[in-house]
């Protein structure tokens, strides 16, 4: 993993507020999800909030890294713990990260296979985390298998709207399309400064259209208490 | 032409069906009240069982059900739950 994202001066800072603001979202609704399993027994809404419960963490751990970076915290925990370069412990962190985002959309395909076959799942996980972690970019590598499963799930997402016709799922469909764009922008990132910032734009206008989706389900809910 | 019921509506409709009987009712009843074949009733009725929302009991010649806590609160609560499997696609 040998590159390192090239981050416009005014913009850093703000990134950190984009991903901690990604990390509640994402633990809100990972949060709810597990509300609707305990009340069910279902599957579907587990696996859905493990999911988003990892895109948290992994959007929490980014979070850090870049607070780190600007607040030099990260210079002080490697005196800590005794790591040579500052570098290393931010590809640690990223690597964290890479793991968590790969484990969130793992967990989310496995959830639109309907299956409960757990070796499909260590599969999945176990090909992606390789595929990433022995490729020579392992930065590029992430951002492709991601826009892959991205994929998969606009069009799942997409087929399920044909299929029933529900209004309410287009939110969720629009908000993975800025996701998949988002995704595929950050693909170009790392010779391009602007990429990072439309990438965390457009990954914030994905995070609002979920935000906005949970809040109008919560705003049904006390309509009918 | 109606809808087709998806599996938590079947589940609202057969712990209603239970509930609207002030606790104990018999299987054959269930079936026809939630209009479901037998073999899909004693699916359902099993997963439900084993999930806690509802409770068998077996005397000599009958084996009746009643709603459990779990259950009822599933039935408070079903416009939230369906709310959200359907904005976030979480059909079953």
């Amino acid at each position: 993993m040998e590159n390192i994202y090239l981050v416009s001066n005014w913009f850093f800072g703000w990134d950190v507020v984009f991903e901690f603001f990604f990390a509640l979202i994402a633990l809100g609704v990972s949060f709810h999800s597990f509300k609707i399993h305990k009340l069910t027994g279902q599957r579907s809404p587990k696996l859905f909030g493990l999911s988003f419960l990892f895109f948290s963490i992994a959007y929490f751990i980014q979070s850090f890294l870049n607070f780190a970076i600007i607040s030099k915290l990260n210079e002080n925990i490697c005196d800590f713990f005794k790591i040579q370069a500052v570098e290393t412990l931010n590809l640690i962190g990223l690597y964290f990260h890479i793991t968590f985002f790969i484990l969130g959309l793992v967990t989310l395909v496995y959830m639109t296979l309907n299956t409960d076959n757990k070796k499909l799942y260590l599969l999945l996980l176990s090909t992606s985390l390789l595929f990433v972690a022995l490729s020579q970019n392992s930065i590029y590598a992430f951002y492709f298998l991601s826009s892959v499963f991205l994929i998969y799930m606009v069009s799942h997402y997409f087929t399920n709207y044909l299929k029933n016709r529900q209004t309410k799922i287009i939110l969720i469909l629009v908000a993975f399309v800025f996701f998949l764009l988002g995704n595929i922008h950050f693909i170009f990132l790392i010779n391009h400064i602007k990429f990072y910032i439309i990438g965390h734009f457009l990954g914030l206008i994905a995070y609002l259209l979920i935000f906005v989706n949970l809040l109008l389900v919560l705003k049904n809910d006390k309509k009918k208490k | 032409m109606t809808k087709k019921r998806n599996k938590l509506e079947v589940i609202r409709d057969i712990l209603k069906v239970i509930r609207d009987k002030h606790g104990k009712i018999k299987p054959t009843h269930i079936m026809y009240k939630s209009n479901l074949s037998h073999h899909m009733m004693e699916e359902y009725l099993k997963e439900l069982k084993e999930k806690g929302f509802i409770l068998e009991s077996n005397d000599e010649k009958h084996r009746t059900y009643s709603i459990t806590k779990k259950g009822l609160e599933y039935l408070e609560k079903f416009k939230f739950i369906i709310n959200f499997t359907d904005s976030f696609g979480l059909n079953f």
